[in-house]
């Protein structure tokens, strides 16, 4: 178990700037998702964590302690890749065996060790097999095992359920966030996959272009999201932004006209989440183009003067028709106000209908 | 739609399909007849030579060459080898054709052995015993004018067999430790000119090695190594390298990085993780370049006849060649025979035993 800290961290592949500078801290026993799309830096990352790369410049601490030139081997770090790396050659036991040969741990130890991990992931009815003859979600079972075995300071997951089928994710999820809750040790997923890094992660880091845009629980980033990216990036199905210039209190968005609150001035990103809006009798006019059923809720694709826009209803089945025109009102309190230069958000920045209907 | 309209309908649109089923069962089976026939006419022209060679090892005399049994035995082989082919299209599971298969050469066998077996000998394998072979003939000619000559300067089989051996296995070993190497490095690291020296390396193999003959005469004499079988090994070895590493390099880009990283994350060395994870994913690329190299070191001729000279280092290749050649008395058709069985049969095992890893060789693939 470590705290874990960057300290100016850059890292370099020959001209090509990976990551320019990077400041996180990690504290013990936290579960943090590295979560960006791919080409952000945190597979980089992760892999300089590990100590396979090496930081170009900067600090990389381990419980304070400077770990830049720290081989792979001596770090004490777990990691689970998303093809999950199993050794093809060796059975399941072997396997989880291997972290452990490099230490003398005697024969005896090994053994009850190996047990004790396969049993924690619910593998040790498998440890005679071969990885070939392992399904994916139990290979993934025995590659945790295997990071688990020798009591990691770090605990690496590379993308550890996109290679798994739907149902099966879902249940590693659940599983994967259990045992680390109840093992306490520190955590860094890496994913591309906001549904992961939310449901899992106690904080998470949202990266783009290699630098870290937000740092913050998965509740700040759905709803206080810190740059138009972070936005755009959380949130399934994505969120509506529309450009725009604000002056005196009032928003131009396409052709409709918003208050705006909070002393945005000129031009400014405006962000609504098809979740808070709704179909209303008054508001902006709305044409249905287009409606996908989602199980529970229905994802509705409509023209508007501010453009496409996708809204979300809470219904099974469609109160709208393709091609009817209706209007919708969106939720005021929940709306999102971006400075259009730096795309940071201003924070107490609000757009609302105008009420007199101008 | 069958069903959809009335019975009639319905009736014409069934045959429209039974029409079209019946023209596709047809087309695949003209597509199967194609094929064997064809498999028949290329395998006949490969199996005959071989039996040739067969039928005269274990048949013919002294008296020269012998048709009495060649000829009954090309009437039973190549019925029998058509008989296969076509029982092999005709048979719709795995276990008749098998069955199919045993009866036709188990009937071939019997009918070859009622007939000919009488005609059967092992008198021209005599040379693994004896390697003045032909003693009992030339000695009587020499002897005539020469009282106390042996013609044959001939050395044991064995001899060639084992040099044979060596030569081969040891190229065997320094290519594949060095390839493995070689292709480790190439795969996994980025250096200067990479790309470059890769296509030089396959350009060094495109040349027709024929054409160094003399330089590397000159430089193997220079270097004292002419009449010893290093010297062979080493022209063998710089010969089949780049190929061995290229091919090498195919089966390690196949191998993932993870599992690398893996191995050093869980305290491997870099060393420690390339032969306890890497090497073992590549064992059957290391053997198919070992066979590779083992049959061309078992059956290289032309520089071991340029690089050697006393008898006591002739391989196998030069004791083949110099049986044909040794014509004081003509050739002796049934030995020669005898000698190339007894030549090929290692490489016959061999190509048997790892033929499923040489068929994994396209696996290793062919990127930059």
């Amino acid at each position: 178990m470590a705290t874990i800290e960057f300290r100016g961290i850059n890292k370099k592949f020959g001209d090509e700037t990976i990551i320019p500078e990077m400041n996180l801290k990690i504290d013990d026993g936290e579960f943090v998702a590295l979560l960006g799309p791919s080409g952000c830096g945190k597979s980089t990352t992760l892999f300089m964590l590990a100590g396979i790369y090496l930081p170009t410049d900067g600090e990389l601490l381990f419980d304070g302690a400077r770990v830049n030139e720290v081989e792979a081997r001596d770090r004490n770090v777990g990691i689970v890749f998303q093809s999950y790396a199993l050794y093809p050659h060796m059975t399941v036991a072997k396997n989880i065996a291997f972290p452990l040969r490099f230490k003398k741990t005697p024969e005896a130890e090994i053994n009850r060790r190996v047990k004790e991990a396969a049993e924690l992931v619910r593998v040790g009815e498998l440890l005679e097999r071969r990885p070939e003859q392992l399904s994916g979600g139990q290979q993934q079972r025995v590659a945790l095992a295997r990071a688990l075995v020798k009591d990691p300071a770090l605990l690496l997951l590379d993308e550890p359920l996109s290679n798994l089928d739907a149902t099966l994710r879902l249940a590693m999820r659940t599983e994967i966030k259990a045992l680390q809750e109840r093992l306490k040790v520190t955590t860094v997923l890496v994913t591309h996959d906001q549904i992961e890094a939310t449901t899992m992660a106690d904080r998470i880091v949202c990266m783009h272009a290699g630098k870290i845009e937000q740092i913050g629980t998965p509740d700040d980033l759905y709803k206080r999201p810190a740059t138009r990216f972070v936005a755009e990036f959380v949130g399934s199905p994505p969120i509506n932004t529309f450009q725009g210039a604000a002056a005196d209190g009032v928003v131009e968005l396409g052709g409709a006209r918003l208050a705006i609150s909070g002393g945005a001035n000129g031009p400014v990103y405006v962000g609504l989440r098809p979740e808070h809006l709704f179909f209303a009798d008054g508001g902006i006019p709305a044409k249905i183009v287009q409606h996908e059923p989602m199980g529970r809720e229905i994802l509705y694709v409509c023209d508007t003067p501010l453009g496409m826009v996708r809204i979300l209803e809470a219904a099974a089945t469609a109160s709208q028709s393709i091609g009817s025109e209706t209007h919708f009102g969106f939720d005021s309190a929940h709306s999102l106000v971006f400075e259009s230069a730096s795309e940071n958000l201003i924070g107490n920045a609000r757009v609302s209908a105008i009420e007199s209907g101008s | 739609m069958p069903g959809n309209g009335t019975p009639a309908e319905g009736n014409n649109a069934q045959k429209h399909w039974n029409l079209l089923a019946s023209k596709s069962r047809r087309n695949r089976r003209v597509k199967d007849a194609s094929l064997f026939a064809f498999l028949i006419a290329a395998s006949i022209p490969i199996i005959i030579p071989y039996f040739w060679l067969l039928t005269l090892a274990f048949s013919a005399g002294r008296e020269g060459v012998d048709t009495r049994v060649l000829w009954p035995s090309i009437f039973i082989l190549v019925p029998a080898v058509v008989l296969t082919w076509v029982w092999a299209t005709i048979a719709d599971t795995r276990r008749r054709a098998m069955t199919g298969w045993g009866v036709i050469w188990a009937v071939a066998i019997a009918v070859y052995a009622i007939f000919l077996g009488p005609e059967l000998h092992l008198y021209n394998f005599r040379f693994l015993l004896n390697p003045d072979f032909n003693a009992a003939y030339t000695d009587i000619v020499a002897a005539k004018d020469n009282p106390g000559f042996s013609v044959t300067s001939f050395p044991s089989v064995w001899t060639a067999f084992w040099n044979s051996l060596f030569i081969a296995g040891v190229s065997t070993v320094i290519v594949i430790f060095a390839a493995s190497l070689a292709g480790y490095y190439i795969s996994r690291f980025q250096y200067r000119f990479r790309e470059t020296s890769l296509a030089a390396m396959l350009v060094l193999h495109a040349f027709p090695t024929t054409v160094l003959l003399i330089p590397i005469f000159l430089v193997i004499w220079k270097i004292g190594l002419l009449d010893t079988l290093f010297g062979i090994v080493l022209v063998i070895v710089g010969i089949e390298l780049p190929f061995a590493v290229f091919i090498m390099k195919g089966f390690f880009d196949a191998v993932p990085w993870e599992i690398e990283m893996s191995a050093l994350t869980d305290g491997a060395t870099r060393r420690q993780a390339f032969y306890k994870v890497v090497l073992p994913q590549v064992t059957n690329g290391m053997i198919a370049v070992s066979v590779f190299v083992f049959i061309r070191g078992w059956e290289e001729f032309i520089f071991v006849l340029t690089l050697l000279a006393t008898n006591a280092k002739w391989t196998m290749s030069l004791y083949t060649f110099f049986v044909t050649e040794e014509t004081n008395l003509g050739i002796d058709y049934g030995v020669v025979s005898a000698v190339a069985v007894f030549y090929i049969m290692p490489s016959f095992l061999l190509y048997t035993i790892a033929q499923k890893y040489l068929l994994q060789m396209s696996v290793g693939g062919i990127k930059g």
